[in-house]
This record gives structure tokens, sequence and C-alpha cells, in this order.
């Protein structure tokens, strides 16, 4: 068994908490991404995993053993740092190799694993070169070498990918999927870009602050985010958020946002009750608003003005504004799209909509 | 064009001006290396001589310059020896562990005028019996070479990033380990400023060697007092002797100038 176990582990700096109260299990041969903006404790969490920061209170267990005490040396994990810290005076073979010589395997097992694993990573070739002799993207396939000859119980991986260009981290993303299928081992994955964390995870934790914010499947944080904060962190472009209130007129509840009014689902209705006339955040995500369609009928639309067009090709975005509020909606591009300065009637797709409470930021519907 | 070239004047002027104030005693004292000690006291100053050897023969041969050589040889290189020895642990452990206090503690004996040490180590190495010995001088020296050591190569390891031995003890190793197996092959540039820097201080040192040692540990610039005396003072010796102890200091400075300009950058080092 390789789960992680995280319980009530709390790192401080000072009168700072990084990391504050986190409980969390990684299961057996999950792969968990944490996931935050920057400063929230997410790599100071993996740190503490491997041993190399000491939690302030708390425990952590890797499979049943308490790990608080003990070296990282001890602890079975291998690590993929940031910027891959591969050794510069040895060449890729002997990177690859050390943590197997320090256990004093036979060179020529040691020789076995390299290969193997180099075979997997498809890096045979630079087995002789120093890492200055490499690009980032083979820089980054040998840092993994290096963590998977060792067949350890978890992986950690430290935004191993921050460092590559667009294209490259595409196909690193996949790779590092496929090899967490063929090994079968635990991985913890850290990173701040949530398309790394929704591709890649089979579940997400998503941190703010030092705290813990949601634990979910991709899609799941996605259509049920537990709190303003995850509903904007998740998704590209982020979810609008609009002040709003919710109101009753005519036994029909409507989402008043000021500028514009639009009916709530009927689903909504139980769970928006307790906030009559209260002030709410009103959330909508770009790709669930779309050009007004009179054939679909959803009856919530509203009006508003162009101000930018992105066009990306097979999708565009427009930033817009409605009376005082801005927002961008993302749309498949049509053929003759919105110019700067249209006033432009939206559709929004009001059951994908989100509703939050002002005060606590805790998602009501 | 014309303000750039003028700018380029004015440039090279003030360079071969201070060029001159600095490079004037060095090239005094190599040309009267080389006259007789009628020519060096001649007034004025003679520019045009038949150069002579007779300084650098009495040097070699009247003086057993060869033995103060080995002397500053065996002080300065056991000194930096044992000084890297102490001090690349203890540097490495104050850039990891951030221990400013003990770095500014070190810094302080380096800034401590090196004399205020002279009584206190004139009374205990006599009374231990090691006046006139290798160990008192090389304990001596080790004051001048321990702190360039440790403050240079504090400033070199905090260059290297810490993931470098974190991913070292992820893999397996101690803290040790990785120390030794990672971070010193990596530390080469700083060691070789360190190393030379520390030499030469100890090289040049005059004073812990002149209340320190006698005839038997006299290290090269107490030899040079040799040629001074209460009658006269032998200016060509002198002068030939102060040559023969710069050339290994100027030459090390020339091999390795990369890496004590960067040292001296580092500003690690009272001039």
């Amino acid at each position: 068994m390789s789960n992680v176990i995280l319980k009530n582990v709390v790192k401080r700096y000072g009168s700072v908490a990084a990391v504050d109260d986190l409980s969390i299990e990684i299961r057996d041969q999950e792969f968990a991404v944490l996931v935050g903006s920057s400063g929230c404790g997410k790599t100071t969490a993996l740190r503490m995993i491997a041993g190399l920061e000491t939690a302030t209170s708390g425990d952590i267990f890797i499979g049943d053993t308490c790990v608080n005490d003990m070296p990282p040396k001890d602890r079975d994990i291998a690590m993929v740092f940031q910027n891959y810290a591969l050794y510069p005076h040895m060449n890729v073979r002997d990177n690859m190799g050390f943590g197997l010589k320090i256990r004093q395997m036979s060179k020529k097992d040691i020789d076995a694993r390299v290969e193997e694993a180099a075979d997997i990573l498809g890096i045979q070739a630079l087995l002789a070169r120093k890492p200055k002799e490499l690009s980032g993207g083979q820089r980054q396939r040998v840092a993994v070498g290096r963590a998977i000859v060792r067949k350890p119980k978890v992986f950690l991986f430290d935004e191993p990918l921050s460092n590559l260009d667009a294209k490259l981290r595409v196909a690193m993303r996949a790779e590092i999927s496929k090899l967490h299928r063929r090994l079968g081992a635990t991985i913890i994955y850290v990173t701040h870009d949530q398309v790394e964390a929704m591709t890649m995870a089979d579940r997400i934790f998503i941190m703010h602050n030092g705290a813990l914010q949601q634990i979910g499947a991709p899609m799941e944080v996605y259509r049920q985010p537990a709190n303003r904060f995850v509903a904007g962190f998740i998704g590209s472009p982020a979810m609008n958020f609009i002040d709003a209130k919710v109101a009753l007129e005519d036994g029909a509840m409507f989402i008043d946002a000021g500028g514009f009014r639009v009916r709530a689902p009927e689903t909504f209705r139980s769970r928006l009750e307790p906030y009559l006339d209260r002030p709410v955040i009103f959330g909508v995500r770009p790709e669930d608003m779309s050009l007004h369609d009179a054939t679909a009928g959803t009856g919530n639309s509203i009006k508003a003005h162009a101000d930018v067009v992105e066009t990306l090709g097979s999708e565009i975005f427009v930033h817009l504004t409605c009376e005082a509020h801005s927002l961008v909606a993302r749309m498949e591009a049509p053929d003759s799209p919105p110019m700067v300065g249209d006033m432009l009637e939206i559709d929004l797709k009001m059951a994908k909509t989100h509703v939050f409470d002002r005060e606590t930021s805790q998602t009501i519907v | 064009m014309n303000k750039k070239l003028l700018s380029n004047i004015l440039f090279y002027l003030i360079v071969i001006a201070i060029a001159c104030i600095v490079l004037f005693p060095f090239l005094w004292m190599l040309v009267s290396s080389f006259k007789t000690q009628v020519d060096i006291i001649s007034w004025p100053p003679k520019f045009f001589f038949t150069p002579t050897l007779q300084n650098y023969q009495k040097v070699f041969e009247e003086q057993d310059f060869l033995k103060y050589f080995l002397n500053s040889t065996i002080v300065g290189v056991v000194a930096v020896g044992f000084s890297l020895v102490l001090g690349l642990p203890a540097a490495y452990s104050i850039a990891r562990f951030t221990q400013k206090k003990l770095s500014v503690f070190i810094l302080l004996a380096r800034l401590m005028p090196g004399i205020s040490f002279l009584v206190p180590w004139y009374i205990v190495f006599s009374r231990l019996n090691l006046m006139d010995s290798y160990l008192a001088l090389i304990l001596s020296h080790m004051l001048i070479a321990l702190p360039i050591v440790v403050w240079i190569m504090s400033t070199y390891f905090n260059t290297i990033p810490r993931e470098m031995e974190e991913s070292a003890m992820v893999d397996g190793a101690t803290r040790q380990y990785a120390f030794f197996a990672i971070i010193l092959p990596l530390s080469g540039p700083g060691i070789i400023t360190a190393t030379t820097l520390s030499f030469i201080f100890s090289w040049n040192n005059f004073m812990f060697s002149q209340v320190l040692s006698m005839e038997k540990t006299k290290t090269l610039p107490i030899a040079v007092y040799n040629f001074l005396s209460y009658a006269e003072v032998d200016w060509g010796g002198v002068m030939a002797a102060a040559v023969a102890i710069m050339t290994p200091a100027i030459i090390l400075t020339m091999i390795f100038q990369k890496y004590v300009v960067k040292g001296l950058t580092m500003g690690a080092v009272k001039g």
C-alpha cells in the first residue's frame, strides 16, 4: 500500500501559517494534483511529504508508517523538482543511477534499471551527455527518469512542466499521464496550472491561503465548485462573477444584478429561498454564454456591448460590458464573428450557472 | 561621434593615470633590483644604468632564501588546507541554515586588527613552547585564511540551488553525503578563489611571522629584514628579495585572475 495521509498538518513560518490544518488522503496508485495560486501552501505540503520541511504539528503517513521524524532518504519517495535539479557534473546515466548507487546496487543492475527507464522515456541516446548539453524537455525527461529508476512507493512532482514552452508542456502532460498508467504508482503532483490539474488528475486538491478548499474529480470540481475561489480558479477563462440579489416576482425567482435580471431555474428555488432579497454573487462560466438563438428560446438573455473580440481559430473570446458589469464569453467561432462595438444579445445557460453567498463565498447552488 | 571619442580618450587617460600610480612603486622596485647600491641612491635618479644581477646572487647565495621559500610554502599550504577542511562545512552550514550571527562573528575576526591577537598568542605559544614552530605559524595564518574561505564559500554555496542536495537527499543520500558528492564537486570555482586569495594573504603576511617565528620557521617577508641593519640598508638586496617574494603571488594571481577578481567582487575580502 502506498497511500499518503496527512492528518491536521500545520506548517508555520513565524506567525504565518503556510499550511493550515491540512487533512487529506491520497489513495494507493492515485494521480493526485495539489493546485492553487502562488503561496497557497501546495509546495510546502509536498516538501513536508518529502521530508524536506518539518511539519509544525500534525502527522504524515506513507503507507502505514508515520514518517514525521523520518529523513527523506528513508521515505521511499522520488521527487521531480521544478528546475529538475540534475547534477551538472554527472552525465545522464550517472544522474539517473545516483540513487541506486547510494543503495549499493551492483553496477550491472544499475545499468539495467537506467536503460529500462531510458527506454520508457526515449532518452537512450542521451545517456552519455551532461545536463548542460540537453534541451529543457530532455532535462525534464531525465529528471523523471531519475525518479522512476528507483521504483519508489510515491512520486512527487513539484511544478515539473512550468519551465517548458506551451507545446512541450502539452506533450509532457500526456506522457506523464501515460507513465502513471504504466507504472501504476501513487503520484502527488503540484501545479498552479488548472489545465494541468484538469487534464492529468484522478482527483484535484484545491488549496488557497494554506487551507484545503475542495477535493474532487476534475469534472466534479468544475461542475460543483465548493466556493467562489474554486469556481474562479478552475476553468479558463475564469468564471464571471456578478454582485446580485435574489428576487421573487409573480411566484418566479430571479437573479437581479441591477443592470439585468435573469430567471433562476426551478431546481434552484429551494436553495435560493433563504437568500430572498439578500446579496449574493451570481457566477456564469464564459462557455455557458452564447450568441442569442431565437429558436432555442431560453428566455434568459442579456444585452451587452462587445469591447474586445479575441479570435482563437475554432472559438472566440468576447469581452462584454453589460451595464456596470464586465463579462467574458467563450463561444464557437461563428461564420461572421461579432465586431467590437456591437450590441449583442447573449443567452445564458442558466442550469449551469452558480450562486454564491456573498459573505461566506460558499456555493449556494 | 566626437563626444564618444572624447569620452573614450578621457576614459583611457584616467585608466593610464591610475595604472601609473599603482604600477610606479612596483616598477621602481623591479628596476632598483637590477641596480648597484650607488645607482639606487644617486640623485637625480638614474634611468639609464648598467644592469647587474649581484642583488639576486646575494639573495639566493648569501641568504638561505630557499629555506624561507619552503617555510612560506609549508605555512601557506597547510594553513589554507586546514582552513578549507574547517571552513567549507562551516560555510555550507552558514549558507543553508542562514546563520547570520555566526557569519558576522567570523567576519569580525577578519576585520579586527591582527596585531590585537599577537600579545595573547605570544604568551600562549611561548608557554606551550611553540615559538618558532610551524604549528604556531600555521594556526596564526589560519586567522587570515579561515574567514576568507568561510566568507567566499558561504556566498558561493548560496548560488548553488538548494534543490541539488535536496534531490540527492530524496534519492537516498544523507546531507553529509550530498555535500561531498554533489555540492563540493560543483564548488570548484569558489574553492579556487578562496584558496588563491587566502594563500596570497598568508604568503604576504609579515606581522605574525615577525613575532612568532625565528630562524627555523622564518618566512619570506621576514627574510627581507635580513637586508636591513642598524648600520645600513642594502636597498638592492631588499628590492631583489621583494621581487623574488612577489613573483609566486603574481604568477598565482595571473593564472587564477578570473577567480581572484570574482572573489574580490564578492565583497568578501578586506583588500
